[in-house]
């Protein structure tokens, strides 16, 4: 079989994952029971209560009701929600940038700070600096997110009245259009720097937040590697050719340092999608997770069931495209071997 | 050594002073934040569902005819010029007719004027949407006729002379009134759909214009410069949806200048520097134990041993009446704020009988006996009540559960706190199935909408609950609430609901657990403030404030 065949067919059973995924999810969420109670209020008569379930496709059979959902789905429309107030559709992608973008915040801090601190700590091993960091890092890694969190928000929000909580300033929020759906970018985009200030400044609380448990384990990562890098033959060789401590130190073993700690890198933004719902609970920051906690909480089937379908649907993509990769690298994986 | 010293002290010296600051000096100047428990679900009049996020800003951002004043229950004009009267001839003397001079000058956010047409327009249209989640019945139930009788001039026949149309139906939410031409403009009205351009727009004439509702984060307000009224001082945002220690914590900060809370937040509350705590006045929605005396057979969780008919003995509501702790409840939960409430009608609301026989004193040996006399004493039961998880009902269920299970070990309180969602479409079946809930009442002005919706045998809980079964004198109940709703005399009304409270004592079909107390609590920079519980949630009038 060619790469390009295998490449086919696994697009053709795409579809088919999508839908029984789909219907797994579908019939999942109704196990919870019917999602009709987020749309009722206590002083409804039960006739009220039965033109609302009319009126959402609820008073018909679950097959019935899937088909609905299903049909809606393919037209863009994924619901309404109960928490948000408005269609899922409209919400959802608004919620998403916010989330990606603090995540992504967080990734930054993780990473510069960790890369920077672990090669610290690394090239002075054992005197008071690396003690220093490995108190740091070690804090970092032991602390709850939720504690952490906190503390940052009496300190630098109701104390010193330094970062603000929420997303954005409504006034420069609203000032400026929102392509991406990036506050930092598009104010970037419209040129508004005062909007840009303002997207940092609102970023960098929940970041430092989110980014500090990250920092630690990489940090910790870029350490170890270091110090094994350091006693390396190469380096010995490089130092005894002449080449200066700093450079050995920055163009060689810092480099090779880091192919490890780019592979923890990339596992910890799984970590820091995961922390976004504490952070987010907790500094007002309007993302995916605080949205999806309060959809858990109270029983708002189509925000749910759209956040899992589109969870899955990633997951799908993701592992095609590692497939793919995989066929590239083996051919044994196309010949079925 | 000493230069880390320096730079340490100097941080700490740092931060005390700017902690100083913070209390000194006046944030977010020209804005008053409030922050907010939850999320609107629509801006809509005839949608939004009673004591609802959305009514806050309705009461913003739109007018009614008459507006209940800031101190009580005294009504003042809104829309409409004069509140009527028989003596000022804008009611007809047989209570069938009212006239509302409409005022002229007034204009809605999008340039219209407001006539007597958008009067009617707006009444008409939440009939004929007739919306499951809206309030309808609040003109419907009681209105015939609406007709704009000229520009200005608007006029309402009733079904049947009524006390409460006036602090009951005009001032309601519902009743707010609407640009004819926004409306029109976008998607007009359909019977039984909602206008979704309504939904997240307002086009109304009040104080405030909408700029902005961003979901889960805030809903923008501007000074409407055109107001007819005294101005607004102050723009508004309301924070949407931060953790109640958060709100609490914004304040202290003076982030936030009003916020939401409850009794168990008040010990972080009271003393903090710069903040004022309010606990004047009581909330007029009372938490209430339902007894379900219209339970189907098989219904009732698994656990539950009573019959069906459990509730029908008069003997066995008035042993729950006796057993429950009512200072647990009001000391624990409450913190203290609130007061032992022995009617279905409010301390504060008219035709409230302080002499009346009541309740809200444990009384073991009383319930003991009526237990004993029931034929329950003996062999004990076991009975599940559902309520929402985490709040007060949840607390008030738990104190039931004590004060029940430490009267006789027979007897067993299951205590189901669920989600909100789930509790809403059990507590919206009918008939229930489950024998008891815990929530609160809605509040009203008018002691009418109480007694109609939660004592009248035909009424809303009367109906599904099945009131007829286990009232031993339904139909004078029936006729002592639905002469007093029509009885334009105020010394025989009251007298009415005088006697409605003697006979509702002996024949309970509640356990009011206590009449909550008002919390609330705002930075000591805002000027103005009023409070009032017959406005929706949070029960302020941003207009009204400055700083």
């Amino acid at each position: 079989m060619q790469i390009r065949d295998y490449i086919i067919r696994r697009l053709m059973i795409l579809p088919i994952l999508i839908i029984g995924t789909s219907i797994i999810v579908f019939a999942l969420t109704r196990i919870g029971g019917s999602p009709i109670g987020i749309y009722l209020s206590h002083e409804m008569s039960p006739a009220e209560v039965q033109e609302m379930k009319e009126r959402f496709h609820l008073d018909k059979p679950v097959p019935v009701q899937y088909f609905y959902w299903i049909k809606g789905v393919s037209q863009g429309d994924l619901g309404w929600s109960g928490v948000a107030s408005a269609p899922v559709v409209d919400v959802f992608p608004k919620k998403f940038a916010a989330t990606m973008e603090l995540a992504i915040a967080a990734g930054i801090v993780a990473v510069s700070l960790g890369i920077a601190m672990g090669t610290f700590a690394g090239a002075r091993r054992n005197k008071i600096s690396d003690h220093i960091i490995r108190v740091v890092s070690v804090s970092g890694a032991s602390m709850p997110l939720f504690w952490f969190a906190i503390l940052l928000l009496i300190i630098f929000w109701v104390w010193l009245g330094w970062f603000p909580i929420g997303r954005s300033d409504p006034n420069l929020f609203e000032a400026i259009p929102h392509p991406t759906g990036f506050y930092t970018i598009d104010a970037l985009l419209a040129g508004n720097f005062s909007a840009f200030r303002d997207a940092i400044w609102h970023l960098i609380m929940p970041a430092v937040a989110l980014g500090y448990g990250a920092t630690a384990i990489i940090a910790r990562m870029m350490r170890s590697s270091l110090i094994e890098e350091l006693q390396e033959d190469y380096v010995d060789a490089a130092k005894a050719k002449g080449l200066a401590e700093r450079v050995v130190l920055k163009k060689h073993a810092r480099r090779n340092a880091l192919v490890p700690t780019v592979t923890v890198i990339g596992l910890t933004f799984g970590f820091l999608l995961q922390g976004t719902v504490v952070a987010e609970i907790i500094f007002r920051w309007p993302g995916l997770g605080r949205w999806m906690a309060s959809a858990v909480l109270r029983g708002d089937q189509a925000t749910i069931m759209t956040y899992v379908m589109f969870t899955s649907i990633l997951f799908l993509f993701v592992n095609l495209v590692v497939d793919i990769i995989y066929a590239y690298l083996d051919r044994r994986v196309v010949l079925g071997d | 050594m000493r230069n880390i010293l320096v730079v340490a002290y100097s941080i700490l010296l740092g931060l005390f002073l700017t902690v100083g600051v913070n209390a000194q000096t006046i944030k977010n100047p020209g804005v008053l934040v409030h922050a907010a428990d939850d999320e609107a679900t629509t801006l809509d009049p005839a949608q939004v569902e009673a004591g609802e996020g959305g009514e806050t800003v309705i009461l913003q951002v739109y007018d009614r005819l008459l507006e209940f004043g800031p101190s009580g229950p005294e009504l003042i004009p809104g829309l409409a010029t004069t509140v009527p009267s028989v003596e000022n001839g804008m009611i007809s003397d047989d209570g069938m007719t009212y006239t509302f001079e409409i005022r002229k000058g007034a204009v809605f956010h999008d340039g219209t004027d407001v006539t007597a047409e958008d009067v009617k327009f707006s009444w008409d249209r939440i009939v004929e949407m007739d919306l499951p989640e809206g309030q309808a019945g609040v003109i419907s139930d009681i209105v015939a006729e609406t007709q704009a009788v000229d520009d200005y001039t608007f006029q309402v026949t009733l079904l049947e002379p009524s006390a409460s149309f006036l602090n009951s139906t005009v001032v309601s939410m519902a009743a707010s009134i609407v640009s004819k031409d926004a409306v029109m403009a976008n998607g007009g009205v359909v019977e039984g759909e909602p206008n979704e351009y309504m939904a997240q727009n307002a086009v109304g004439s009040g104080p405030y214009k909408l700029k902005a509702w961003n979901r889960g984060e805030n809903i923008l307000l501007d000074i409407n410069e055109n107001y007819w009224g005294n101005k607004a001082k102050l723009a508004a945002r309301i924070e949407i949806g931060a953790e109640p220690d958060v709100r609490v914590l914004g304040l202290r900060a003076g982030n936030y200048d009003t916020i939401e809370t409850d009794p168990s937040f008040v010990a972080d509350i009271e003393g903090a520097d710069g903040v004022t705590l309010h606990t004047g006045g009581l909330l007029l929605e009372p938490i209430h134990v339902g007894f379900n005396l219209n339970i189907p057979e098989g219904a009732l969780p698994k656990e539950d041993t009573i019959p069906t008919d459990f509730f029908h003995d008069p003997r066995i509501r008035q042993a729950f009446n006796y057993a429950f702790d009512y200072e647990a409840f009001l000391y624990g939960p409450l913190a203290g704020f609130g007061e032992f409430n022995p009617h279905y009608l409010p301390i504060g609301i008219f035709g409230h009988d302080p002499d009346a026989p009541r309740y809200g004193a444990q009384d073991k040996a009383k319930a003991e006996e009526l237990f004993r006399a029931a034929g329950y004493w003996d062999n004990g039961f076991s009975v599940s009540v559902i309520t929402e998880e985490a709040n007060l009902f949840a607390d008030a269920a738990l104190v039931l559960k004590d004060s029940i299970e430490d009267l006789n070990p027979n007897f067993r309180i299951n205590v189901l706190a669920v989600a909100e969602a789930v509790f809403d479409e059990a507590h919206a079946q009918n008939p229930v199935e489950y024998a008891m809930w815990v929530k609160n009442a809605d509040p009203f002005a008018d002691p009418h909408p109480y007694m109609s919706a939660y004592q009248h045998p035909d009424g809303e809980w009367g109906e599904v609950h099945g009131f007829a079964n286990g009232y031993r004198n339904p139909e004078k109940i029936a006729e002592l609430i639905d002469g007093a709703s029509t009885e334009l005399d105020v010394k025989k009304r009251a007298a009415m609901y005088s006697e409605l409270q003697k006979m509702l004592f002996d024949d309970p079909m509640w356990l009011i657990t206590a009449q909550e107390g008002v919390t609330m609590a705002y930075r000591e920079w805002v000027t103005g403030f009023v409070h009032n519980p017959l406005w929706p949630r949070p029960s302020l009038r941003f207009s009204y404030l400055g700083k």
